[in-house]
């Protein structure tokens, strides 16, 4: 008995070309001891870095031990949240979840007093006149709206008001 | 404030992808309910369809029709999780097709009941009741049943 029978290529069908292959992961994000404490800070509209002992690298946000040498950070801070425009990108392709219709900017912000970069988006000012070392400041969300997330920082902006075009609100 | 946030997260991404020619052959076969398989090197016949021998890497030849029943080798039983179709726990399965000489990787189904699984079961495609060119037109194996010959036509296609 054989249940192998030749197909020939008349009576085969017409090639499927695309599948449905969605990827979709349910999980729990842990935030540890050492990020907690900026998230917490963030819920309060405080920018909390952290101050390593041994090397003096000041981080924002800050892990619990320094990524250099591993000492366990010195307790937070407050710092202001201004900063300067280290690099950025202008994006121009919509997405799904985007929170600002394109084209705007995110940007990596070098955080007055940290060493480190942090990226969010650049508004109220048109791409073209973004510019590498550009000043700007944090914009905070509505009070009802904080929550223990880098989203209650809705965007940064120019600090000098003169280079804001007030057309962007995310 | 010493201990951790946590928070639920959801990472999704709507992928559409392309398939291989031969494998678009086989997905469209099951939109017709057939189970289709390809020769590959020396004569090993090869279900579900690949676009190349995995052992010898080289292009697989032409097409067969299989019947849609076969024969459990190994398995694993498993809670169902909200993607799967089936409500009660179930096994994945490497079930090998009648005439062919390899495996196929899909759910098999014995109504929540591990005990009526085991390697030698023999096993026929339960298809779904809309195909649509899917490796989900089988919804799963399910055992054959004592009053039905395990090499007959298609399950599905009957009115
Ligand atoms: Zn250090």
């Amino acid at each position: 008995m054989s249940s192998v029978r030749p197909s020939t290529a008349t009576d085969l069908p017409a090639p499927v070309r695309t599948i449905s292959a969605p990827f979709h992961v349910d999980y729990t994000y842990v935030a540890g001891v050492g990020r907690s404490v900026y998230l917490r800070g963030m819920a309060e509209r405080r920018f909390l870095a952290r101050r390593c002992p041994g090397c003096g690298q000041v981080y924002f946000p800050a892990p619990q031990h320094c990524a250099r040498c591993l000492q366990v950070l010195d307790p937070p801070f407050e710092i202001p949240g201004t900063g300067a425009v280290s690099t950025f990108c202008i994006v121009n392709l919509p997405f799904p979840g985007q929170l600002v219709e394109p084209p705007y900017v995110v940007a990596y912000i070098n955080l007055d007093g940290t060493g480190n970069k942090l990226q969010h988006r650049v508004l109220e000012v048109a791409p073209g006149d973004v510019a590498v070392g550009m000043q700007v400041e944090p914009v905070w969300t509505d009070d009802d709206r904080l929550e223990p997330s880098l989203a209650s920082v809705r965007y940064f902006r120019p600090a000098d008001p003169a280079l804001r075009d007030g057309g962007h609100d995310a | 404030m010493s201990t951790s946030l946590t928070a639920p997260y959801t990472t999704a991404f709507d992928f559409e992808r392309t398939v291989g020619p031969r494998i678009g052959v086989f997905l469209a076969g099951l939109r017709e309910r057939r189970l289709l398989g390809v020769r590959g090197s020396r004569g090993r016949v090869l279900c579900p369809v690949a676009e190349f021998d995995p052992v010898t890497a080289e292009a697989t030849g032409d097409y067969v029709e299989l019947d849609p029943v076969g024969t459990v080798t190994a398995w694993t039983w498993v809670d169902p999780r909200p993607a799967d179709p089936l409500d009660s726990p179930f096994a994945w399965a490497l079930v090998r097709i009648d005439g062919a000489d390899d495996s196929f990787f899909h759910r098999v189904d014995t109504g929540g009941d591990p005990s009526l699984l085991s390697s030698g079961l023999r096993v026929r495609v339960r298809w779904a009741a809309e195909t649509v060119g899917s490796i989900e037109d089988i919804v799963c194996f399910e055992p054959v049943t004592d009053d039905e010959p395990s090499g007959s036509a298609p399950s599905g296609s009957a009115p």
